[in-house]
């Protein structure tokens, strides 16, 4: 909380390099490292009731996530290939520990999945710099922007390795992200590995994957060369189908993590909507990437808002499955206010972060001509009531299966209060904070 | 010509060892196969003027992360269980093939920006000062020593016994 | 015919296919790790190439494999403590349930 404080009060503060300008302090790396010290922050303290599972290994629990922690801030703030990797590798592993942190079969099982396709997928992402560092010979982003413009290319077809080269990267990045085509970890990951864990996962990993995206496809390929346009099709093809599979799958769900794992997948298809219009924009378009920001804020204190209330219900019930969770609006009635409060904002309805978020990305989409791909994000957004309100509906209206209470501990009730103010204060003095995220992305060093 | 020679007979060795290793039925005799890939890749790097590089490979990859590999396969015992491929042969064979056949393409037909420089005959000074000298990557290194830190308090987290004790066999 | 960029270059892509080919159908937890260290070294043979060739006295190439080599080490180690728990908790590393290809 002190580090946040710190980040706040360098917020308007210079752009300030270190190490040969790899690691840079610009205003998107501030953000991102607040994103993650508030939810790492987050994740601990709904984590206190959790750590009473593990018989030892309690203190080895929370430096794994601190170091993951640092890994992702170093993936926000460096502009460099190598370090990237690096830092990218820094957070992964610690992850793959702590997916398999219960010991248990599900757990374990979580933890090698993850692990095998996480290595997968970093070999794709290797293969992709390969090619870029070939044909650019340098792994400073900067510089790679300068040599593909200095090779006065007209768009990815004159030297297929670079279009290679580009979508093994999206393709080694989707797997931080949870896209298509590497989502399929996301169900079973998220099942097995220990709840707060999951809501890390799906949350701060998923944004430090997307500071990644944005600052390689911004400063290396982005707008003023004209592959821009290119990319950025091709993301946004990416999104449609990121959004359509993980809604379509999430209706059938039975296990609340399941379902919320795939509704943390179709989110990454609404936010690589920014991410691709920020591609067929210019450099001075200003929203598609604040709006990717916004959106990443308001996923994350919904994401962990409801994650906490599950992890309290769950430590109660025994259970994941979302019939567990019948009537718990009598048995936990702050609990299930503040869930429901995060479902309706994952949904996007008034007056919670959603609604603003979705909004603002998509008019961002619509400024680059997306048109059809808001349209479909839309009729996504619809689909995915169904499964947000199937949940409410049995937690309020359902029939309780006992009338025991639901105990929670203060760290955990805090947690939970502090993710709905989050989402409270976004979605009603959204103002402030779209300024904010506008001032953090007009500082993008280059 | 010695070059070529030497190149063919890597370049061989390489892909029939890979084959095997992906093909093979018996995992213990897979992995002895990926030893001799670690290898033929070492000499790779001679050729290519990389010879800090080969002895890295040889050290790491050969002494280190095989040996890693038959150990685990002994503590377990699953021995002979390796050879079996689910049911997803044939998409991935077709996925794999396409791939590689856009992958030899992209390679082939890009004019790539070859430097006239002559490579460096030794490269062990340079890799040093490269890593640790001015301007150099210094902020990896860094970053790589925390990971291997976080990997070993994982790994040490992972295998030990609930009870405290090592697991034995 | 001389031996250049090209070569090197096809030889990694086909090491490369051959390696995803097995991590996607391989079962055993290990024979996975083994196909994904073809991966890696496939990448590697990339990146030498390209330091040879693209940006000789420069050597990024190769302090990127150094790295490369590096963390795969450490994420072998993690994997395979990984396995050993999870042949603990059932007695077997087959991948069978949980199909990495299997949502």
């Amino acid at each position: 909380m002190v580090s946040a404080g710190l980040a706040l009060s360098l917020w308007s503060g210079e752009v300030a390099t270190a190490f040969n300008g790899m690691l840079v302090l610009d205003g998107p790396a501030l953000f991102f490292k607040f994103l993650f010290v508030v939810s790492a922050g987050l994740v601990i303290l709904s984590s206190a009731d959790y750590v009473r599972r593990f018989q030892r290994f309690q203190g080895e629990y929370y430096a794994l996530i601190l170091l993951s922690a640092t890994g992702m801030m170093l993936m926000a703030a460096t502009r460099e290939l190598l370090s990237i990797y690096v830092s990218l590798e820094l957070t992964s592993i610690s992850l793959y520990v702590l997916a398999g942190f219960l010991k248990d079969e599900k757990s374990s099982e979580a933890g090698l999945k993850y692990l095998l396709l996480g290595a997968i997928a970093s070999a794709v992402l290797l293969y992709g710099m390969a090619l870029v560092f070939g044909i650019t010979g340098t792994t400073s982003l900067a510089a790679i922007a300068e040599r593909i413009s200095a090779l006065s290319l007209s768009g990815l077809a004159g030297t297929p390795a670079l279009l290679m080269g580009v979508i093994l990267i999206v393709a080694g990045l989707g797997f931080k992200i949870a896209s298509v085509p590497f989502q399929m970890w996301v169900p079973d990951v998220y099942e097995g590995a220990p709840t707060p864990v999951t809501a890390y996962l799906s949350v701060a990993s998923k944004a430090a994957g997307f500071a990644v995206l944005m600052r390689v496809f911004f400063t290396a390929f982005g707008p003023p060369l004209e592959i821009g346009a290119s990319w950025g099709l091709l993301l946004a093809v990416l999104s449609l189908l990121t959004m359509t599979v993980g809604n379509v799958a999430a209706i059938a769900q039975t296990n609340i993590k399941r379902m919320l794992g795939y509704s943390s997948i179709s989110h990454a298809g609404y936010l690589i909507v920014g991410v691709a219009a920020m591609g067929l924009g210019s450099a001075a378009d200003v929203w598609s990437r604040s709006s990717v920001l916004f959106f990443l804020a308001s996923y994350t204190f919904a994401n962990l808002g409801a994650f906490t209330a599950i992890i309290a219900i769950s430590n109660k019930t025994g259970s994941d499955e979302i019939s567990d969770f019948s009537g718990m609006a009598k048995r936990a009635p702050v609990l299930t206010l503040g869930m429901s409060l995060c479902l309706l904002s994952l949904l996007g309805l008034p007056p919670t972060a959603g609604l603003i978020a979705k909004v603002y990305i998509f008019n961002a989409a619509v400024h680059q001509g997306l048109m059809w791909l808001v349209v479909a994000a839309v009729i996504n957004s619809v689909i995915s009531a169904f499964y947000y309100m199937r949940v409410v509906r049995i937690m309020w209206l359902g029939t309780p299966s006992s009338e025991e209470k639901v105990p929670s501990s203060g760290a955990l009730r805090a947690a939970l209060v502090i993710s709905c103010l989050g989402v409270l204060l976004l979605g009603i003095l959204p103002g402030v904070f779209i300024r904010l995220a506008e001032a953090a992305v007009k500082m993008f060093a280059s | 010509m010695g070059v070529t020679i030497a190149f063919w007979l890597l370049a061989i060795m390489c892909i029939i060892s890979a084959l095997a290793v992906v093909l093979g039925r018996n995992i213990f005799r897979a992995a002895l196969l990926l030893a001799l890939l670690f290898f033929s890749v070492a000499g790779l790097y001679i050729i290519l003027n990389a010879d800090f590089l080969a002895a890295v490979q040889v050290l790491i990859y050969v002494g280190a992360v095989a040996i890693l590999v038959l150990l685990a396969i002994m503590l377990t015992r699953d021995v002979t269980a390796g050879g079996a491929l689910n049911k997803f042969r044939l998409p991935a064979l077709i996925f794999s093939l396409l791939l590689v056949m856009a992958l030899v393409y992209s390679v082939l037909s890009t004019p790539w920006q070859i430097s006239p420089q002559a490579p460096l005959e030794t490269t062990t000074a340079a890799l040093g000062e490269k890593l640790f000298g001015e301007g150099g990557f210094i902020l990896p290194v860094e970053v790589a020593a925390v990971l291997l830190l976080a990997s070993a308090l994982g790994a040490i987290v992972l295998v030990k016994e609930k009870d405290g004790k090592w697991k034995s066999g | 015919m001389e031996i250049g960029l090209t070569h090197f270059l096809t030889l990694s892509a086909v090491l490369f296919g051959i390696g995803l080919f097995g991590a996607l159908t391989k079962r055993h937890a290990i024979a996975i790790l083994m196909c994904i260290e073809i991966m890696l070294n496939a990448v590697n043979i990339s990146m030498v190439a390209f330091s040879r060739w693209v940006a000789p006295v420069d050597l990024t190439g190769q302090v990127f494999a150094i790295f490369i080599i590096v963390v795969a080490a450490a994420e072998a180690a993690v994997g395979l403590a990984i396995v050993m728990s999870i042949y603990r908790a059932r007695q077997s590393v087959e991948v069978d349930k949980a199909d990495l290809l299997k949502g």
